[in-house]
């Protein structure tokens, strides 16, 4: 959690705590440095999580039963609300059943990959560089491109999305490139954005928290101090649990924007 | 604290090429394991499950009607059954008055027969006693008359002519009186 202020460390001890920075998403390079292929640890976090996944939900559908463990129940839960409540109340059962997959892997994907913030020893969300959402982002954004052509055809979705039905013409000359400029950037960059954002201030919170628990308690001269460790431990402790919230939360939202971007491909007057 | 400002904050919004790399694959191989494998292996098992329970439940619907039937067939026989025991009850009450009225009618006819012979023997009875009454009492008043008269009547012609005169008289007497 430290990485960024590892230097300092051995001056710094004891006279101040070791706060998180920017540098904790900006890990250095420990395998195949310098090539294009090289892990930082953020990486290695998301491979770990990325096989807990295949691992748990492999063998959880290889074992999966016509009546189910109350393991598989819980993950049959989960699917069940991608699909019902994300993807059906969205967009319906005839136009969501073929995103369902999608969306699920978005989901579950997402707040594996956020929850790894608060697993000790991993202690970063594997979402938390801008990358992972944004490669979300972009498959998001490409689906929606594929399903508005396809549905549409290229020049009507275009139409409809870049020159919006009863608006006066000379209103597109400001209207049109704002149009383009959501659809190909803000969306996607919003949904970047907001999970990124999100996972990073999650972790400065909670690290804040820890490392001023660590310094008022242990570090610090003045065992008075130890009191208000215990306080810093107390909001750290509360933080940790508004981050799984959070974490869900954001994989929720994520989903459902997926889905409603999908959705907006569709024509507008059915 | 320092850390935080230090090194331009923009650098966390400009994705690394290895982290690019890396991120795709790792998303590439979970869609795969999605797409591929996790979803169609729990979308089969809700379809199974959907049709099992849609299965069983035509199933059930098949075993309420088949027992919907055989409730019908039983009621049907039921009913047939006491319409059959209403129909001999009433054939065996028309059957019984017909006995009845039988019994009634041979037992009147006997009766009358045996009023109708009791009267015939009554009849032949009367007229037997009749017919001795008349012999005897032929007799009793000859000797009757015999005696009054002090005569023995020594002639038998004498005593018989005298006899059917007196019964002659008799008789006359007898069709005369209720015309007197």
């Amino acid at each position: 959690m430290f990485q960024g202020v590892g230097s300092d460390m051995l001056t710094l001890a004891a006279s101040q705590p070791e706060l998180p920075g920017i540098d904790d998403f900006m890990p250095p390079e420990i395998l195949f440095q310098g090539t294009p292929f090289a892990m930082n640890r953020i990486i290695l976090v998301r491979f770990i999580a990325m096989v807990v996944i295949l691992l748990v939900l492999g063998i959880t559908a290889a074992r999966a039963k016509l009546i189910p463990s109350r393991w598989q129940g819980a993950i049959e839960w989960l699917l069940d609300f991608v699909r019902d409540s994300v993807v059906y109340e969205v967009m319906g059962e005839l136009r969501g059943r073929q995103y369902v997959p999608m969306v699920t892997t978005v989901f579950l994907t997402v707040m594996v990959f956020n929850l790894c913030g608060i697993v000790p020893g991993l202690n970063i969300a594997a979402t938390a560089t801008i990358t992972m959402p944004l490669v979300f982002a972009l498959w998001t954004l490409f689906q929606y491109l594929i399903t508005g052509i396809r549905e549409q055809g290229l020049w009507k979705y275009l139409k409809q999305e870049l020159f919006p039905a009863g608006v006066p013409w000379p209103l597109y000359i400001i209207l049109t490139p704002i149009q383009l400029l959501e659809l190909l950037i803000i969306k996607p960059a919003s949904l970047t954005i907001r999970l990124f954002a999100n996972m990073i201030a999650g972790h400065l919170l909670v690290a804040i928290c820890l490392a001023f628990t660590q310094f008022y308690i242990i570090e610090a001269s003045n065992h008075f101090l130890a009191i208000a460790g215990i306080g810093w431990f107390g909001l750290g402790f509360a933080l940790t649990a508004f981050e799984m919230f959070v974490a869900a939360l954001q994989a929720y939202i994520f989903a459902v924007l997926t889905t409603v971007y999908i959705n907006q491909s569709y024509p507008e007057e059915d | 604290m320092e850390s935080i400002a230090a090194d331009g904050g923009i650098d966390l919004f400009i994705p690394k090429t290895y982290d690019i790399f890396w991120s795709l694959v790792i998303l590439i191989i979970l869609a795969v394991f999605f797409g591929k494998y996790f979803m169609p292996k729990f979308q089969a098992i809700f379809d199974e499950r959907a049709a099992k329970i849609q299965g069983g439940m035509e199933k059930a619907k098949k075993a309420q009607e088949a027992a919907n039937q055989a409730k019908k067939s039983y009621e049907d026989q039921l009913n047939q059954a006491r319409v059959e025991a209403s129909k001999i009850r009433d054939d065996a009450r028309a059957e019984a008055s017909h006995i009845v009225a039988d019994a009634r009618t041979r037992a009147q006819s006997e009766a009358d027969q045996i009023t109708a012979n009791a009267q015939r023997s009554i009849e032949s009875q009367q007229q037997q006693a009749l017919v001795s009454l008349q012999s005897e009492v032929g007799t009793l008043a000859a000797a009757l008359a015999g005696k009054i008269l002090g005569t023995q009547l020594k002639d038998d012609s004498v005593q018989a002519s005298m006899i059917d005169s007196i019964i002659a008289d008799a008789g006359q007497q007898d069709a005369g009186k209720p015309k007197a």
